[in-house]
Parts: C-alpha cells; sequence; structure tokens
C-alpha cells in the first residue's frame, strides 16, 4: 500500500496569484508630497511597494490588496486610498 | 425548488448571505438549505456558497450545478471562476459592478443584472461590505423571498445600529432592483 500524499505545489504559486483583484480601496502616490524616505515601502506586508528610478514609490497594483498600511504610515500623507470601480 | 449559487472571495460575507437567505425564506414559511464550498480556506480565495428554497422538504444535499440564480460579489470573479456554469436559461446572474449588464459575456441565456453595491455600501454603511445587500438585491430580482424577512434574519445576526444599516442598505438595493423587474 503506497500512500501518496501531495503537500507541496510547483515553485512560484505566489508570484502566479495574483492578488490586486481582492482590493476595494486602492492606495494612489502623490509625488509631489513624498520625501522619498521609502517608509510606505518598508512598512508593506505584501512588500510589493517598490522605488522608481526618480526616488519615488509606487505599488505593482497586480499584487496590492488595498489594505492602507502605506496610507496609514506615511509621514507626509501622500498616499490617500480610493474606493477602486470594478 | 430554486436553486442559487454565491460566488465572493474569503472574508466577504458569502457564506453569510447564503445563511441569512435561507433564514429569511425559513421566517417566510419555505424550507431551505445554505452550506458552502470552499477550495482554499482563506481570505482572498474564491469561495462558493449555496442556497436552496423549496415548499416542500428538501432532501437533495448535493452541491449545486445547475442553479436557478447566481450571485456574483466580487466582478473580478469573472475572470477567474466560470460563474456561469450550469445557469439555466429562464434565471439570472446578478453581479455587484458598476458596469452595465452588457459588459458581460457569457455562454449562457441567462439574463445578467448589475448593481453597484461596493458604492451602495460605502454610502449607508461606510464599509465595503455587500453581502447583505446583495441578499437584498436578490430578492428585489426574484421576488421569492420577503424583504423583511431578510431584514429580520439580518437584526437577528447582527442588533444595533449595524443591523439598522444594513437593513436601510437592504431596502435600498432591493427597490432599486424590484424597479427592474
Amino acid at each position: 500500500m503506497k500512500l501518496i500524499i501531495k503537500t507541496v505545489t510547483k515553485p512560484g504559486s505566489t508570484r502566479a496569484n495574483k492578488t490586486g483583484a481582492w482590493r476595494s480601496f486602492m492606495p494612489v502616490f502623490d509625488h509631489k508630497l513624498c520625501s522619498k524616505c521609502g517608509i510606505c515601502g518598508i512598512y508593506c506586508p505584501e512588500g510589493v511597494v517598490n522605488k522608481l528610478e526618480n526616488g519615488y514609490f509606487e505599488p505593482d497594483y497586480e499584487y496590492c490588496k488595498g489594505c492602507g498600511v502605506c496610507a496609514n504610515e506615511c509621514p507626509k500623507k501622500a498616499i490617500i486610498m480610493v474606493l477602486e470601480g470594478k | 425548488m430554486k436553486e442559487i449559487r454565491i460566488h465572493g472571495r474569503g472574508g466577504q460575507g458569502s457564506v453569510t448571505a447564503a445563511e441569512l437567505l435561507a433564514v429569511a425564506a425559513f421566517e417566510d414559511g419555505k424550507y431551505s438549505q445554505a452550506f458552502p464550498a470552499f477550495g482554499v480556506e482563506r481570505r482572498g480565495a474564491p469561495v462558493t456558497a449555496f442556497v436552496r428554497i423549496d415548499d416542500r422538504p428538501i432532501r437533495l444535499r448535493s452541491q449545486i450545478y445547475e442553479p436557478d440564480y447566481v450571485v456574483v460579489q466580487d466582478a473580478t470573479l469573472v475572470d477567474v471562476v466560470n460563474i456561469a456554469a450550469g445557469a439555466r436559461p429562464d434565471g439570472f446572474i446578478l453581479i455587484n459592478t458598476e458596469k452595465s449588464p452588457g459588459s458581460f459575456n457569457f455562454n449562457t441565456k441567462a439574463i445578467v443584472k448589475t448593481l453597484d453595491a461596493t458604492k451602495l455600501a460605502m454610502d449607508i454603511i461606510g464599509k465595503p461590505i455587500v453581502n447583505t445587500i446583495l441578499a437584498g438585491a436578490f430578492a428585489g430580482v426574484s421576488g421569492l423571498i420577503n424583504p423583511e424577512s431578510i431584514k429580520n434574519a439580518v437584526m437577528e445576526r447582527f442588533p444595533g445600529k449595524v443591523g439598522e444599516k444594513n437593513c436601510l442598505a437592504i431596502q435600498t438595493a432591493y427597490d432599486l432592483m424590484e424597479a427592474q423587474r
């Protein structure tokens, strides 16, 4: 009797599973107010807020779940949460 | 017998919506059944919930494969799940979206109805919680359940101000959809 239990999926499932569709609210970044401190990126629980080449920050909306932590933590209040239409 | 399939994501209250519909139908003097089907049991994962309503005792205990009605709580599920699978030609598909029914192209003759329940939820409840609103909208479109019964079921489950706000939202959704019958 051979018992086979599949508990391992193929690697890369986290990247393949786009979680951006879950959002109700979407963070919008105002670069005019941004001081490039990077606190939003550090706090992002999904690790999707990234620094652009010009030093400002922007989330990867394909994975951003709209939790609002970045908006809550931004010291310059440069991030606002906007209801996203579906 | 009427069979309803509710599509949502984990954490959105799809199973609660199914239970509220079943309790409301029971209060209307009908027999009812409500149960969920999870794949991955976690927040954000697609969840399906089922409701059966009949005038006679319900013996059937299987999942619902050919629903009379389909309710979709999250419009993005249309791309992920085949929400129209088995939909009866004489039924309808109710989708929470700001788009018009013509925007959707399902391989079915079932009528597509849309309602921007998220906006309604933000206006009345203050949070994007749409399960009770869609229950009211479903009653409005189908005429199967009395909206008063849904409100009673909600007040029993969520007493106080929370329940009252939800009841107001339910009535609003019911009126909107009833007008489109």
